[in-house]
């Protein structure tokens, strides 16, 4: 196969931003994906854009992220059904309520809007929800879109400006140079690639793509479940996105297995209920038990839902990174770069983290600070 | 149905049935005679029973069928029916109701 300036490893959300704004950089770009573009979890989502996930970082990731949206939004050839819906998160107890104040309270600080909520005014506003609930807040600047359609839709537009995308193409490893110092080619299933540069954005399996490089990544598979319920009527959430409070606590990854509730209703009408969050290495088999405590949750807040028919269930495996925060960054080896780890919010953060991977390459100032993304944290001590 | 009907299975003295014809499994309509059969074949398991008859293979998932197969199997295997594991769940394959749905883990 012939040479070019820079390989990306993994056709996800991640994987297809960077191919995006490297070629609208003017460089030569190669695609590798062993299965076809958007087939692991950026198709297994929902499609949140979440802008309040602590730390500031992550949400100064999340709301530039979105403004690239809108942007996105304007240029390529397929609606990606992105609507400013803003999210809402209700609690059911007191405790989740403080929860809640607190996470709004630190927000504020980093002016994002929010607002909390008593029982009252959420009722009022999402009258679908449980009376048993105590409050909740709002949180505007969130949003939503097709995460399956985007994905696919930044890729064709990526192969419009030249990317050439290689599909079924697995890659198995990467030459180095001979002091191990430097990218020079990487194998796959179907061939040698001549490449100086590599973006490593193969979401949960990053971490073995580093091994072929020996730079630690140590980033794992999170497997979330996801039910889908048909014949909804319009508008049965105003909103669109409703996460129960503990949501938050569930992102700790102190537990084997967390369970939340989150609701999202999708632009076709149908709710996605989710979410939960498993270590279960790479199996992607639904949890019967994981998605009965899903229903029950998300009925608790919805007493409605309890007569509706769920019609489909997967799962999918976020790439976990043991800080929470995603890996936008080079590393030790030279030609060796890193776009990974985002968790619950790939898809919110995918513009972004292409965005910020083509500067770092380019060696140009880049749009947000990255010193603390950089995958140097996970370096082992000799 | 009245207790004078009530009879014993096919000379089996401990399982009271009502009719052989009777439906355990609803949602595959699975009768107690083919739960009986196959356990006769030597099903000793909730799985079992499921692979051969197809009884807790449906909508509810052996919501409804689950306890009695665990009862019936008990009986004949001598066991207690806590020591019968239960089967199983699969996610949906056809559509199915929430509650239910989220009744399947308490057992
Ligand atoms: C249930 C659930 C709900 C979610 N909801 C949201 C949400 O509402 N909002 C949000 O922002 N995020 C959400 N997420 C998270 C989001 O899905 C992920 O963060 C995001 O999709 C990660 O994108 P990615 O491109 O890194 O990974 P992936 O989409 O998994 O892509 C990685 C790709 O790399 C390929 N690959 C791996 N190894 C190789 C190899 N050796 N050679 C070639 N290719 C390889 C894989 O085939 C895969 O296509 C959710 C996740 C789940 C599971
Ligand atoms: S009654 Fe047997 S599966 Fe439903």
């Amino acid at each position: 196969m012939a040479n070019s300036d820079v390989v990306v490893i993994g056709g996800g959300i991640v994987g297809s931003c960077c191919a995006y704004y490297l070629a609208k950089a003017g460089l030569k770009v190669k695609l590798v994906e062993r299965g076809s573009i958007c087939t692991e979890s950026s198709k297994a989502c929902q499609g949140h854009l979440f802008l309040w996930e602590l730390p500031e970082i992550n949400v100064k990731l999340g709301r530039e992220s979105k403004k690239l949206y809108h942007q996105l939004a304007e240029e390529l050839d397929i609606d990606i059904e992105l609507r400013d819906t803003g999210s809402m998160s209700v609690a059911e107890n007191p405790a989740g309520l403080n929860t809640l104040k607190t996470t709004i309270d630190e927000l504020h600080k980093y002016g994002v809007k929010c607002e909390l909520l008593d029982a009252k005014e959420f009722i009022k506003r999402e009258p679908n929800i449980s009376p048993q609930i105590v409050g909740g807040g709002y949180f505007p600047e969130d949003g939503q879109l097709n995460p399956l359609l985007t994905t696919i839709a930044i890729a064709m537009a990526a192969q419009k400006m030249g990317v050439e995308i290689l599909t079924n193409t697995e890659v198995v490893g990467i030459e180095l140079s001979k002091d191990k110092s430097s990218v020079k080619a990487i194998i796959t299933s179907r061939g040698k690639i001549e490449t100086s540069t590599v973006v490593n954005a193969a979401g949960a399996w990053s971490g073995l793509i580093g091994e072929m490089v020996g730079v630690n990544i140590p980033v794992i598979p999170r497997k979330g479940n996801l039910l889908v319920v048909g014949n909804v009527p319009d508008n049965f959430i105003n909103c669109k996105i409703i996460l129960a409070s503990g949501y938050l606590d569930s992102l700790k990854g102190d537990k084997k297995v967390a369970v939340a509730a989150n609701v999202q209703q999708t632009s076709d009408g149908s709710l996605l209920l989710g979410s939960s969050r498993e270590f279960a290495g790479f199996d992607k088999a639904v949890n019967p038990e994981v998605i009965s405590q899903i229903a029950k949750r998300c009925i608790k807040f919805f007493p409605a839902l309890a007569g509706m028919q769920t019609i489909r269930s997967w799962a999918g495996l976020r790439p976990y990174s043991p800080d929470m925060l995603p890996i936008i960054s080079d590393s030790a080896v030279k030609g060796f770069y890193v776009a990974s780890g985002h968790e619950g919010v790939g898809i919110t953060m995918g513009p972004i983290t292409g965005k910020l991977i083509t500067q770092i390459i380019m060696k140009q100032k880049t749009d947000l600070p990255v010193e603390q993304l950089n995958v140097s944290r996970f370096a082992k001590k000799k | 149905m009245s207790k004078k009907n009530n009879r014993t299975y096919e000379g089996d003295s401990d399982i009271k049935v009502e009719n052989p014809d009777m439906i355990i499994c609803r949602c595959e309509e699975i009768t107690l005679k083919e739960i009986i059969q196959a356990v006769s074949d030597g099903a000793t398991t909730i799985n079992q029973v499921k692979r051969r008859t197809r009884a807790g293979m449906g909508l509810c998932q052996g919501r409804s069928c689950g306890r009695l197969v665990r009862k019936l199997l008990a009986e004949r295997t001598g066991k207690k029916v806590s020591e019968i594991l239960p089967g199983t769940v699969r996610p949906p394959v056809r559509p199915m109701p929430l509650d239910i749905m989220a009744s399947l883990e308490e057992e």
